[in-house]
Order: C-alpha cells, then structure tokens, then sequence
C-alpha cells in the first residue's frame, strides 16, 4: 500500500493504520489472538519434541522439527502484530478522527 | 422468510470501498470467512451481555458509586491472594495425605545407618511411581501457601481491611499465618535427614532461650533436650493431626466471617 494514498487509512506516522467496521474488528481480535496463542503453543511443543525438552545433546537435535517450532511461533507473532492496525472509529487515535 | 441471518456488514462492499494492500485483505477475507463459519465472536458477545445483564441487577457499590475504581482497579487481583492461599492448602492436603500412605515416622536405627523414616521418604522419591512428583507437589504447595499468606496480609494491610469492624479477621489471620509456618516447620522435620535434625536443634535451643519456661516448652514441643524418636513422633502429630484440624476450622471461620461482613470497600 502506498503511503501517499490513505484512503481510508491513517497517515500520519509510519505506523500503518485500517478502519473496519466494529463487527470486523471483533473477528480480527478474537481469531487472530486464537491463531497466535495456539501456533505460539504449538510452536514452543515443537521445539520441546525436537530438543527432547531442552535435554537432547547437540547432535540429536531433530533439527526440521525445530525449526518448524520456531517458525510456528514466528508466525503466531507475526499474525498478532499484523493484527494491531486494525481499529475501529473512535478508537485509539480520537484527534485524527474528528476531521 | 429466511431464517439465515442478516450480516450487519456487506464485507465484499466495504473492502472494496477501502484501498486494502493484497496481504490485507487475504487476511481479512480468511477471519471474515472463519467467522462466518465458527461464531466464536457471538458466543463471545452473549456472554458479554450476560455480564452486563447480571452486573445491572445488583446494587452500586461503594466503589461504584464515589468512582474509585479508577483509583483502585489495579489492587483487585491481589484480592486473589486468601483464596490462592486456600488452594495451596487443599492442595498439600491431599497430596500430603497420600504421601501418609508411604511415611513412616520412625527414627530407629540409630547405629548411624539411615532412619526408617528417612529410608521412607527415600522410596517416595526412589521407587514409588510418581512418588518424586506426588513429594514435590506437597513441598511446592507448602512453599506456595506461605508466600501467598504473607502476600495475602500485605494485601490486607495496604488496602486498609483490617480496619474495623474486620479487626477479629486480622487476629485469625494472625494465628492462621502463625500456624502456617508451624506447618511448614514440622514437615520440615519428618525427613529426618540432616537439615531437619539440625532444624530441630535450633528449635530445641530457641525454646531453651525463653526464660523460666524455656525448659518446659522444649520438652513439650521436642519430648526433651535433644532430639529422639520422642521429637520426630511429636512432629509428625502435630503435622498430620493437631494442625490440619485446627487450621481448617480457623480458615473456615476466617472465610465465614468475610462471607457475612461482605469484602471491605476502598474508600
Ligand atoms: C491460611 C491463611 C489464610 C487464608 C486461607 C485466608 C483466606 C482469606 C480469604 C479467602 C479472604 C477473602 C478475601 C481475599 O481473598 O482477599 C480473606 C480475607 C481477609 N483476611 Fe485472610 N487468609 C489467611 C491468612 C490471613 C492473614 C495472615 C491475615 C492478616 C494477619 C488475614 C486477614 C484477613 C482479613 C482482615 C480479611 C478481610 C479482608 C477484606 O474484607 O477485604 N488473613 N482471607
């Protein structure tokens, strides 16, 4: 997305920011926090299966298992902060609103 | 007439009226379409409303009233403490009662090789299946129940509770933080190993300290002047009988008694 064109957006800082109706929002919230939480935990399983909770020597590391944990986590909290720019009317930045 | 429900939103409408980068309206399109499908956010706005149905039944507190929660709000989980402190002690209940199924609290065989009692609590943690699990579960409680008593008093007295007409509160717990550490002292003992023996010293020269009844509590408490089978017995009773008795009444009447005086307000 261009930054010269908000439309429907907020400009401003370099923090990109969407408005979607408050029912939209809802969803964003409850699913993305869902999706975080269990790849996080499925994630951090992982990566205790792989290394034999933190015990197995370096060398029987099951290393793609590991990596496929670090990757869930990674993902999870890359979906939760993608999920922070999106907001409400009213919400947050009540200045900018009041155009 | 249809019985499927009308969204308030025509999502493909707004999304195409806001400028929306290719990841995000993918993203949007992929929750739009999982909520469409699971409805957690309406089981989640049903509850909210039951929240807010239930809540507007009750009478403005205090708190309500006068607005101090805003003040006030970030004390509230430490209000936690005395119930977390009641699960920690339900807790060593129950596991300090199966672990009775295996201790034996005798301090025979004092040729200098090991004591039937410590023999027993090296079983637990040796052969016993889950024995090491079921023993840290009631050292963990036991450590846990301390902390969050002395957490739970901290509480009280910051937030002015103890003030009356909840000073009779105050004394029990008192007596009930006192038995807590008893508690913890005697169970300390039971292993019989050699942190507990000398724990035991130093608790039968504290009571020799105290003037003109020293003796006498020293033989009470330890069955004598230094340690035997007469200490360890003694220990055990109180552990497993004398206290759990007198401290689940207390912690009964110390509940009942905030059940009928009603939690104390901020002000
Ligand atoms: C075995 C230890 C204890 C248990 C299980 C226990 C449990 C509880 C519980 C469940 C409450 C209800 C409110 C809350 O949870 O904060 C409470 C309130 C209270 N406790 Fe304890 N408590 C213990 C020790 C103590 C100690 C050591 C003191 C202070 C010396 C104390 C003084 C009070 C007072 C004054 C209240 C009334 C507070 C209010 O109305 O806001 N308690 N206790």
């Amino acid at each position: 997305m261009t930054e010269d064109q908000p439309a429907g957006t907020e400009g401003g800082s370099d923090r990109r920011d969407v408005v979607v109706p408050l029912r939209v929002y809802k969803a964003v919230t409850v699913f993305s926090t869902l999706f975080a939480v269990l790849s996080v935990v499925a994630g951090f399983i992982l990566v205790d299966v792989a290394t034999q909770r933190a015990s197995a020597p370096a060398s029987e590391i099951d290393v793609p298992v590991g990596i496929a944990g670090i990757a869930c986590i990674l993902a999870g909290t890359v979906v939760y902060a993608f999920s922070t720019r999106f907001r409400t009317e009213e919400m947050g930045k009540s200045k900018d609103d009041a155009t | 007439m249809s019985l499927e429900r009308k969204d308030e939103h025509d999502h493909k409408g707004w999304m195409e009226s806001r400028e929306l980068t290719p990841i995000e309206s993918v993203y949007l399109t992929v929750l739009v379409w999982l909520d469409r499908r699971l409805r957690v956010v309406d089981y989640l706005e049903i509850l909210e409303d039951l929240y807010y149905k239930v809540n507007m039944q009750m009478p403005k507190s205090h708190t309500e009233q006068y607005n101090l929660d805003n003040k006030f709000w970030y004390w509230y989980p430490l209000y936690a403490l005395g119930s977390f402190s009641t699960v920690a002690y339900i807790v060593a209940a129950i596991s300090g009662a199966l672990l009775g199924f295996y201790y034996a609290p005798a301090a025979a065989a004092a040729d200098g090789s090991p004591t039937v009692a410590y023999d027993s609590v090296m079983l637990i943690m040796g052969q016993l299946n889950l024995g090491y699990f079921l023993r840290s579960v009631h050292r963990w409680a036991a450590q846990i129940m301390v902390a969050a008593v002395f957490l739970h008093m901290l509480r009280v007295y910051f937030t002015g509770s103890y003030k009356e007409p909840r000073e009779l509160n105050w004394l029990i717990g008192i007596v009930l933080i006192s038995l807590t550490l008893v508690f913890g002292y005697t169970g300390y003992l039971l292993p019989w190993s050699q942190l507990s023996f000398w724990a035991g010293q130093i608790g039968v020269e504290m009571s020799l300290s105290i003037p003109l009844i020293g003796e006498w509590v020293a033989q009470l408490m330890f069955g004598g002047f230094t340690l035997s089978q007469a200490t360890l017995q003694r220990m055990y009773i109180l552990h497993v009988f004398f206290l759990p008795f007198i401290t689940t009444a207390i912690i009964a009447v110390h509940i009942g008694i905030v059940w009928m005086q009603g939690i104390a307000e901020p002000h």
